[in-house]
């Protein structure tokens, strides 16, 4: 808990943290140069993941390489398993009964299918955000205060520095700084779902997982979440799952595309939208399907 | 419909419309439209109709409880002169059917006359002896009909009135009869033959029997004389036995002398507002206990018992008005006090008449004032000034619907009376109430007994706090088991075993109580009785054997555990409990022989705490599982509804699944659960059955768990059977009725602020 309560305070100049930072910077990420997964820091490796829901499978022999610091998107009609793709990284997928996984996920060289990995530990540094915005009950400020209570902090000057410093991070604090104490549910979708990412990046995963975080708003609002994730991408690897293949070629570096339960094509998204390899894919985003 | 444009094609033609017509769409409407005004009016009338009813009942029991409220109403009839002019009036009476009056005079004599006209009707005369005159006057108690006159020479005699009452040709006759119990001829007072100034005469009815009189001779002698007859029950003659003692010395002038119905006091009050208390329970010992200032400093005017002949009204110059008893202090000694004061008439009390069957009496004064007041509560009901001159007598019948008033020039007033519920006031309701014969001011609930002169109990205050102590006791046991299972099921368990589980809960609900409170009270309390070691280690030991289970299952290596599906661990527990509850019991008795000599309850009897068989634990047990399913369902219903987004949030964001119940579950569902807590309170509080067979029953105003309580439902299911329809013991078990109603009322609404505040505050979206 103490060296948490270090990292919040040092922030950027936390050794683990540093090299990431320079590197994110030395790269530019905002622009879309031609990338290659080739070159990429892999942060999160998938190899032959299956998932079954009882007799049914849902993913089929799942291989993927998640790059560090950067957006990865998965596309695809609807059922194809990217959110249950996605669920697996945090293992959101235990809270399903009839769920039975097959295969390897490494993190960081760790593979969070092991026994003794903790799964409230796995979650914390694996933050997701849902398609409803779900802010608790609470004021806006116990919202983002809330994942660093559960991790025992409850100085009143690190909860305050750190929910400034997330709802900054978010966009938000400027629309909410004069009213942290009102209830969260005052709030607009859009503004609710930004909430939530302040949320999640206030106890400073490594990874964020978007499940379909634009569908439920306005344009107006899915502009802000998008202009937020290409800002968050300097500091956190972010997979994001969206039927909106604008949305997916807007922001993402990389995009992958299923379907059925297959990972038909992986690939930068400049390359993936405009020339695909697979017919299954171009059918896709040409439209023909969905 | 006969639209042929090229552009829509007719229906009919091309492709003919399976949807009905024009025509039958308007009558669908018209028919949609008549079951739309007719659900709407019945709607709105069901709805008024449960208002409507609840208005009802609580219309009904004001309506039962207000006359409760209501004073005393003294209606003046008819105004005539007393027949005998000639003498002094010492006592004015009414009898029971209110048409015939009595008039006893200074010279002997009793007048019977018309209560409505005056007319005299019949008259007797005392065996004075010759020689002698009357010199005093003294009544017993007023339902006895005795009185006594004392004579000149020493010598008194002893009369009772009666009335012999006959149907001729379906008439009332009531004939007024004179007989002498102790014999015509009078009886020796005083050996030395001195006049007899003061007189007092009682009956005790009680024990070996016997009269008393006790008499103040012209040169200040107190004397005490002790009567015993035998009839023989050949020759009829009465054979008298008298001893007569002589007194410790009055210190002052007496002015009135009362004997109690033991014959175990003497009070004689003198000229300075002075009572002098003798203790003559052994005659020939008899001495002077205390000697006490009754009047404030003023003369005492009027004295008399209430009926039962343990409290003393004293009235004084300055219309004071006070009630005395003998209370016992620490030391077993009895002295009389002062227990409460009345309001004050302003003018000299001039008499004082008892009502017959209850604590209230009838005051005249020197102004010409009527007052009525009642002793347990302290009321004061009629205070009005009915005559213009200062009022002598009065009398009051036995019924307490009559009354008869004397002024000082000999007329007499008759007057109807309303006065039916004197003994209820809020404060004989609410607060402390010093009772007859008890040490302190007390609640107590005793609404009924043997005697007539029983003075009734009516405080709410045991009943509302045995109704507060039952569901206190059954809430402390359900509240736990309802929520902590109502989560566990809702949040933990898997849905399988909650299928099976919340509809077994449920159906708990649906057990009749009476067969929970004949369970509970038959069987669990001698249980609990006899196991008392196995109940305290279920209640202690029971969460800490559990908690070591679920550290020990965590501690299991996984091979063991994953054995077990998530969600059935709790199936594990339950041969354990059994196990563990077997284990208890068998051990019990061992302990009690370890530990507590054999018993514990004999224990808890030794260090001093009251144990009763059927008390609050076992109430609070039985009544607690009759509530379970209540709490349980609904708070269950609340826990399973919070959305399941929430609770993903809060696990997405690394919380355990016990912080999530903690920090979003638990809060989101409060105002269920507060919703649960309060129906299962209403219903702890309404419980009749279960209370009614394992309470015991006995009012007793504590907090201990092991004594018994009796609660509001379980005192009107008992009395209300047993009532008089109209007494005041039937219109307080309305009153009790209507402190049930409020107390869920505002229990409930409480509530449901509380709750809407709470569901404000924690709404989802």
């Amino acid at each position: 808990m103490t060296t948490q309560t270090a990292n919040n305070k040092t922030g950027p100049t936390d050794a683990r943290e540093r090299p990431a930072v320079s590197a994110a910077g030395a790269r530019k990420v905002a622009e879309r140069e031609a990338l290659s997964l080739a070159d990429e820091t892999s942060k999160i490796e998938v190899s032959n993941l299956n998932l079954y829901y009882g007799n049914d499978q849902a993913l089929k022999d799942v291989n993927l390489i998640v790059p560090e610091k950067r957006v990865t998107a998965f596309i695809g009609p609807s059922g194809c398993g990217k959110s249950t793709l996605l669920r697996c990284f945090n293992r959101m997928n235990d809270l399903v009964d009839i769920c039975r996984i097959e295969g390897e996920i490494v993190m960081d060289g760790k593979n969070i299918y092991d026994r003794d990995v903790d799964v409230a530990d796995l979650r914390r540094s694996v933050g997701m955000v849902f398609q409803k915005p779900n802010p608790f009950p609470k004021s806006i400020y116990e919202n983002v205060a809330y994942g660093l209570r559960l991790q025992g902090i409850s100085s009143r000057r690190v909860l305050d520095e750190v929910v400034e410093k997330s709802l900054r991070a978010a966009a938000l604090w400027d629309e909410v700084k004069d009213r942290l104490q009102d209830n969260a549910f005052g709030m607009s979708g859009g503004q609710q779902q930004r909430l939530v990412i302040a949320r999640a990046i206030a106890i400073e995963p490594e990874v964020i997982l978007l499940d379909e975080p634009a569908s439920a708003l306005d344009p107006i609002s899915t502009l802000k979440i998008e202009e937020l994730i290409n800002e968050l991408k300097r500091d956190y690897t972010i997979i994001i799952v969206t039927h909106n293949m604008q949305q997916a070629a807007r922001v993402s570096d990389y995009t992958a595309f299923m379907y059925m339960g297959n990972m038909v094509e992986y690939g930068d998204t400049d390359t993936l939208f405009t020339n695909p390899s697979k017919k299954q894919t171009e059918d896709y985003i040409t439209g023909r399907y969905g | 419909m006969t639209d042929t444009s090229p552009d829509l094609p007719a229906p009919g033609k091309s492709s003919k419309s399976l949807l009905p017509d024009h025509d039958r769409r308007q009558a669908l409407r018209r028919k949609r439209m008549r079951r739309d005004k007719m659900s709407r009016w019945g709607i709105t009338a069901a709805g008024y109709g449960v208002v409507l009813a609840l208005a009802t009942i609580f219309i009904y029991l004001f309506y039962e409880v207000a006359p409760i409220l209501r004073g005393a109403a003294v209606t003046p009839q008819d105004s005539y002169t007393i027949p005998d002019t000639g003498a002094q009036t010492v006592q004015l009476l009414l009898d029971r059917y209110e048409e015939l009056g009595i008039q006893y005079t200074d010279r002997g004599e009793a007048v019977f006359f018309n209560a409505n006209t005056g007319v005299e009707s019949q008259r007797f005369a005392m065996p004075v002896p010759a020689g002698a005159r009357v010199t005093s006057f003294g009544s017993a108690e007023t339902i006895s009909n005795t009185a006594a006159f004392g004579f000149s020479n020493g010598e008194a005699i002893v009369a009772r009135h009666d009335f012999q009452i006959t149907f001729p040709n379906d008439i009332r006759r009531i004939n007024p009869q004179m007989t002498y119990p102790l014999g015509e001829a009078p009886i020796v007072i005083d050996e030395q033959g001195s006049a007899l100034r003061l007189i007092a005469v009682e009956n005790m009815q009680r024990g070996a029997g016997g009269t008393a009189v006790a008499a103040v001779t012209e040169d200040g002698r107190l004397l005490l004389a002790n009567i015993t007859t035998r009839t023989n029950l050949l020759s009829g003659a009465v054979q008298v036995n008298r001893s007569v003692n002589t007194l410790p010395a009055v210190p002052g002038r007496a002015q009135k002398l009362l004997l109690d119905k033991s014959l175990d006091n003497l009070f004689v009050l003198d000229d300075r507002g002075q009572v002098h208390y003798y203790d003559i329970s052994t005659p020939a010992q008899a001495r002077l206990v205390q000697s006490v200032d009754v009047g404030g400093g003023s003369r005492v005017t009027a004295a008399e018992f209430l009926v039962g002949a343990v409290s003393i009204v004293f009235g004084t110059e300055q219309g004071e008005l006070s009630q005395w008893f003998l209370v016992r202090d620490a030391q077993n000694q009895y002295g009389l006090e002062e227990v409460r004061q009345f309001n004050s008439h302003g003018a000299a009390i001039t008499s004082i008449a008892p009502e017959y069957t209850r604590k209230g009496f009838v005051v005249v004064d020197a102004a010409g004032q009527l007052g009525i007041h009642y002793a347990t509560s302290a009321r004061t009901l009629f205070l009005e000034s009915v005559a213009e001159r200062p009022l002598q007598q009065v009398a009051i019948s036995q019924i307490n619907t009559g009354l008869l008033w004397l002024n000082d020039q000999g007329q007499v007033v008759s007057a109807d009376l309303w006065n039916e519920h004197p003994q209820l006031s809020w404060d004989a309701l609410w607060n402390k109430v010093w009772y007859e014969g008890r040490a302190d001011p007390e609640y107590i609930w005793q609404s009924s007994s043997g005697s007539d002169e029983f003075e009734s109990k009516f405080s709410l205050m045991p009943l509302t706090v045995g109704t507060l102590k039952a569901a206190f006791y059954a809430m402390l046991f359900a509240m736990p088991l309802a929520i902590a299972g109502a989560i566990y099921t809702a949040y933990f368990m898997t849905p399988k075993l909650r299928g099976v589980v919340k509809p077994s809960i449920e159906i708990m609900e649906a057990l009749p109580t009476v067969i929970l409170g004949f369970l509970a009270g038959l069987w669990l309390a001698p249980f609990v009785e006899d196991h008392l070691p196995a109940i305290f280690s279920f209640f202690v030991l029971m969460p800490l054997m559990m908690l070591l289970f679920a550290y020990v299952w965590g501690r299991l290596p996984g091979a063991i555990r994953n054995r077990v599906p998530d969600g059935w661990e709790a199936a594990l527990m339950v041969p354990l409990i059994l196990l563990f509850g077997t284990v208890c019991i068998q051990l019990s008795p061992w302990v009690e022989i370890w530990f507590f000599d054999g018993s514990m309850r004999q224990w808890f009897t030794d260090i001093g705490i009251t144990y009763d068989q059927r008390n609050a634990l076992i109430v609070g047990i039985a009544m607690g599982f009759a509530v379970i399913p209540t709490i349980f369902s609904i708070a269950e219903d609340a826990v399973f509804t919070v959305p399941r987004h929430l609770t993903q949030g809060s696990l997405a964001l690394g919380a355990t699944r016990w912080q999530t119940v903690m920090g979003v579950v638990l809060p989101t569902a409060s105002p269920g659960i507060f919703s649960a807590v309060m129906m299962g309170f209403g219903r702890a509080v309404g419980e009749t059955m279960i209370v009614l067979m394992a309470t015991g029953n006995s009012p007793v105003v504590n907090f201990n768990i092991f004594e018994g309580m009796r609660t509001l439902s379980a005192n009107i299911a008992v009395e209300l059977p047993e009532t008089a329809v109209g007494s005041s013991h039937f219109r307080v078990l309305f009153l009790a009725a209507l402190v049930l109603l409020a107390l869920t009322f505002v229990v409930n609404t409480i509530a449901e602020i509380i709750r809407q505040r709470l569901r404000q505050r924690y709404s989802n979206l």
